[in-house]
Formats: C-alpha cells, sequence, structure tokens
C-alpha cells in the first residue's frame, strides 16, 4: 500500500513537473452514436458531442484526441486511463457518480419505447405510468447497462429483457421482428430511424420516461475522480455554452427541436 | 483502481447462471456438427469429383472465415432478406440462440471433418488390403477396420476441437443470448469492474475445460487399451 502511495506521488511529481504547454485531452466516445458522436464519410469527427468537446477545448485551450469505445466498456476505460474524458452521451447517475465525477448536464437524458404500429401496443395508462401486465410477452430490447436497463430492471422486473452492446444491432433486431419493442434515445430515433424508410412502420409507444431516479438530471461530461480543477473549467466553459447559446445552436444544428436542458419540449 | 478479491467470489454463481446455455450450445452444436462432419467426410471420401468439390469448398470456406462473421452473417445478414424473414426456416432464424447453434455447427464440422479424414489417412494400408483379401465388402471394410482405427487416431485432435469449440461458444454472447460470457459481460457493465469479473469467469471455463481434457484421456485410454505400452 506505501508503495502503491509512493508510486502514485512519483507519478504526480512527474506529471506536475511537465511542461503545460499544448495540453491534450483524450475524449472516450463510442464514435458510432449519430448523430451524437459519430465519424462522417470522410473520416472527420462529427456530432453534438463532438461539437460540445470542441466547444470546451476552445474556451480551456486544450487540444483533443478523440478515442473510440464501446459503450459497455466506457466506464472502466476512462477508470484505467485510457482517456481523460467521458463526452458521449452519458447521462448523469447516482451510480456512475460513485466511480466518476460529471460536469453540469449540457443534455437532456431521456428515454421512450418503440414499437411496431400494426401491433397496436397499449403499453402505459392515461397517467403515463406503464402497465406491467401490457409488456408480458414481448420481447423488450434495451443497451446494456444503460440507464433504460435500469428503469426497466427496476420499473418492469418481469419483462422479457434482450441485452443489446450497441443501438444499431438492436434496431437491427426490431426491423427483422425479433424484437417486439425497444427503448432508446427518442432524438436518436427520430433521426436514424423514425425518419427513414426503415423506421416507416414503426412509432412511439411510450411517453417520455425521464424519472431523475434513474434518468439523472442529463447528459454531462464524465471524467475521473480528483481533477477538481479541470471539472471546474469544464463547468465554467459549459455555463458560458449555455448562456452564449451555443449548446441551442449545436441542437439545431442536428435536430428540428433543441436538446439543451433548458429549453427541452419533447419530440412529437 | 481498486480490486476487490470478494467480487470474484460473488460473482461466480451469477455467472453460473449461464453455464446451462453454454453446455447446451456445446452439447447441440458438437452432435450437430459431427454428424454432418461425417457427411463432409464421406463426400470428400467418394473420390467422385461431383461430391469432392462442393466437400472441399465447403471446408475452404468455414475453415477460412472468422466464426464470428459467419455467425454475423447467419443472425443480421440473412433477416435483411424479405424472403429469409417470409420462409419456414424463419421461426428458427429469429432465435439467437438457433443463429449460434448453426453458426457453430456449421464451423466445427468443417474441422471436425478434416480432423477424421487425417484420422482415415493413417490407417495402415495392409490392413484394409488384408481385409479385402479375406473378402470383406468396403462397407465392411468401413465400419470394422476403417472406422474404429481412424477414430482411436482423430481423438486427442477431437479433443482439442471441443475445447476450441467451448470457448467458441462466448460468441453467442454477440447475439444477445446469456451464456456464461454474456453475463459476465452484463455484470461488468453494471459494475465497471472488468478484472473480478472475466477472472470468475475464467475460472469457470478452465474447470470445464479441466473436465473436457480428463474425460478425453480416459477415452483414449480406453480406446487404446489394445495397444502395448513402451
Amino acid at each position: 500500500m506505501n508503495f502503491r502511495v509512493g508510486l502514485l506521488s512519483t507519478v504526480a511529481a512527474l506529471l506536475l513537473a511537465a511542461p503545460v504547454h499544448a495540453e491534450t485531452l483524450r475524449v472516450g466516445m463510442e464514435c458510432t452514436y449519430a448523430p451524437f458522436n459519430y465519424r462522417t464519410p470522410e473520416g472527420e469527427m462529427a456530432g453534438y458531442d463532438v461539437d460540445v468537446a470542441k466547444g470546451i477545448a476552445e474556451r480551456i485551450g486544450v487540444e483533443l484526441n478523440y478515442v473510440c469505445q464501446e459503450w459497455d466498456g466506457m466506464l472502466p476505460s476512462l477508470l484505467a486511463n485510457k482517456f481523460d474524458l467521458i463526452v458521449a452521451s452519458m447521462s448523469i447517475t447516482e451510480e456512475r457518480q460513485q466511480k466518476i465525477d460529471f460536469s453540469i448536464p449540457y443534455r437532456v437524458s431521456v428515454g421512450r419505447i418503440l414499437g411496431s404500429k400494426s401491433a397496436d401496443l397499449k403499453l402505459f395508462d392515461d397517467e403515463g405510468k406503464p402497465i406491467p401486465e401490457a409488456f408480458k410477452g414481448l420481447r423488450f430490447g434495451v443497451e446494456r447497462a444503460s440507464t433504460y436497463a435500469k428503469w426497466i430492471e427496476a420499473t418492469l422486473p418481469g419483462a422479457e429483457v434482450v441485452y443489446y452492446d450497441g443501438n444499431l444491432s438492436m434496431l437491427l433486431d426490431l426491423q427483422s421482428s425479433r424484437l417486439d419493442i425497444a427503448i432508446t434515445n427518442p432524438m436518436k430515433a427520430y433521426l436514424d430511424f423514425l425518419s427513414k424508410e426503415n423506421g416507416a412502420g414503426f412509432e412511439f409507444v411510450s411517453p417520455p420516461i425521464d424519472e431523475v431516479e434513474y434518468f439523472g438530471p442529463g447528459v454531462g461530461v464524465g471524467l475521473r475522480k480528483g481533477n477538481d480543477a479541470l471539472l471546474e473549467r469544464i463547468n465554467t466553459a459549459l455555463a458560458d455554452m449555455i448562456k452564449d447559446g451555443s449548446l441551442e445552436e449545436y441542437s439545431l444544428k442536428y435536430f428540428p427541436f433543441s436538446i439543451q436542458p433548458e429549453n427541452w419540449k419533447g419530440v412529437d | 483502481m481498486s480490486f476487490d478479491i470478494s467480487l470474484i467470489g460473488s460473482s461466480l454463481p451469477r455467472i453460473l447462471q449461464g453455464l446451462g446455455l453454454t453446455l447446451n450450445l456445446l452439447a447441440v452444436s458438437t452432435l450437430l456438427g459431427l454428424m454432418l462432419a461425417v457427411l463432409i467426410l464421406l463426400m470428400r471420401l467418394s473420390g467422385r469429383s461431383w461430391l469432392v468439390w462442393p466437400a472441399k469448398a465447403y471446408i475452404y470456406f468455414f475453415r477460412g472465415t472468422p466464426l464470428l462473421v459467419q455467425l454475423f452473417i447467419i443472425y443480421y445478414g440473412l433477416p435483411q432478406f424479405g424472403f429469409v424473414r417470409q420462409s419456414v426456416l424463419w421461426p428458427l432464424l429469429r432465435e439467437p440462440y438457433w443463429c449460434s447453434v448453426i453458426a457453430l455447427s456449421l464451423n466445427t464440422a468443417a474441422y471436425v471433418s478434416e480432423i477424421l479424414r487425417g484420422g482415415v489417412m493413417g490407417v495402415d494400408k495392409g490392413l484394409t488390403e488384408a481385409g479385402k483379401a479375406l473378402g470383406l465388402t468396403r462397407f465392411q471394410r468401413a465400419t470394422r477396420i476403417t472406422a474404429p482405427l481412424a477414430v482411436r487416431l482423430a481423438l486427442p485432435a477431437y479433443s482439442n476441437e471441443i475445447v476450441s469449440m467451448l470457448k467458441s461458444t462466448a460468441l453467442a454472447s454477440t447475439v444477445t443470448l446469456m451464456e456464461m460470457t454474456g453475463v459476465a459481460r452484463t455484470i461488468v457493465a453494471n459494475t465497471f469492474a472488468p478484472y473480478e469479473i472475466f477472472i470468475a469467469a475464467t475460472i469457470i471455463y478452465l474447470v470445464l475445460v479441466w473436465i473436457i481434457q480428463t474425460a478425453f484421456s480416459m477415452a483414449e485410454t480406453y480406446a487404446n487399451r489394445h495397444v502395448r505400452k513402451g
């Protein structure tokens, strides 16, 4: 243990002694989660998360290096120092906050359930509460370890849940009728799926689900604990971006509606 | 990063919930694969080029492409075609379980047929010639002389293939199946503790491999009980 502390302080001393010019931060994201973080056909990184990361970098004066990482390894990779920041549409949750720190939210966090139009599903009562019996016998797709998965496990313990590593494979299985319903990010579902030919036969079969208990206050930038100075700089930059309308502008680049917390009106 | 040894112990029983499915995939695909392998072997040894070439092409394709790619083609590729979804096979192909079984069986069949062919090639030609001289029919020579000896020769390589299959079942986790690796990946995603959980999974796989190895070495001893040692 003493050895470890000694080692850590040596490393810290070395890091502090290193010249600080041209500081580079490595940013972890999936790189396949359009329109939040993805590669354009030209190979450029683009998306709302990327814009936010660039906006932060510009304001705090650092260079960015993008690291592509699958969703289920995102948090362990941050902890293992594979990168310094998560800017990957990660919702701020209590459970995650035990492991890492989050900035203030830069986007709303919400889920909605997709289902086939022809199935005529009524899964929620008039008050917007799920009806557990209605979910019986339905195969319910969700991304592993997502806030959506936590919500299902807590709210619908009897559901027949199928876990996916990514959004894309889940939507493929919804189309091929391996799944009856799937819960996902409504903004993404709207842009990539419902507004496209592939998603023509599908619709939202739930109201927006955004209980703070599971979905948290929104999506934030994640970083390892103990980086309070950096966290402070990021928070200041984000507050600035909310105030000067940059986040609003980034939203409207990708969506016909705003997705920053102050201006969320829902998709419909 | 902290390392929590107790997490290994507490995750073992949860990962073991996937053991049934892992063994099920292993047993069903091994069996189906073996049947297909024998068929391909017979085609390969038939000496008729219209049977030999399809068998060779089959072996080339399934040994020449990654199992993961084969699984993805079956699972994600086939349903892209409307006629597949209308077909009588869809109830099977809809299920991730059957997609995994099909991919594993088709893949192992290619390897096993080559393993068996190695066994057949290894049988001393003099023995079959002696059988011929004694007036045994082709069928009798194949079932009473070549097959028993070939199986004996092929056993060590075949046990290797079974071990390899056990590990391949982990790929089923990529198509949503909750076999041991699928369960482990889900726990990792929830606990953010890859080391402890995957070490727990490693322990279970090693125990299983040990059982398979031991069983095969007993089978080898039994099959070679007439062969004098030393």
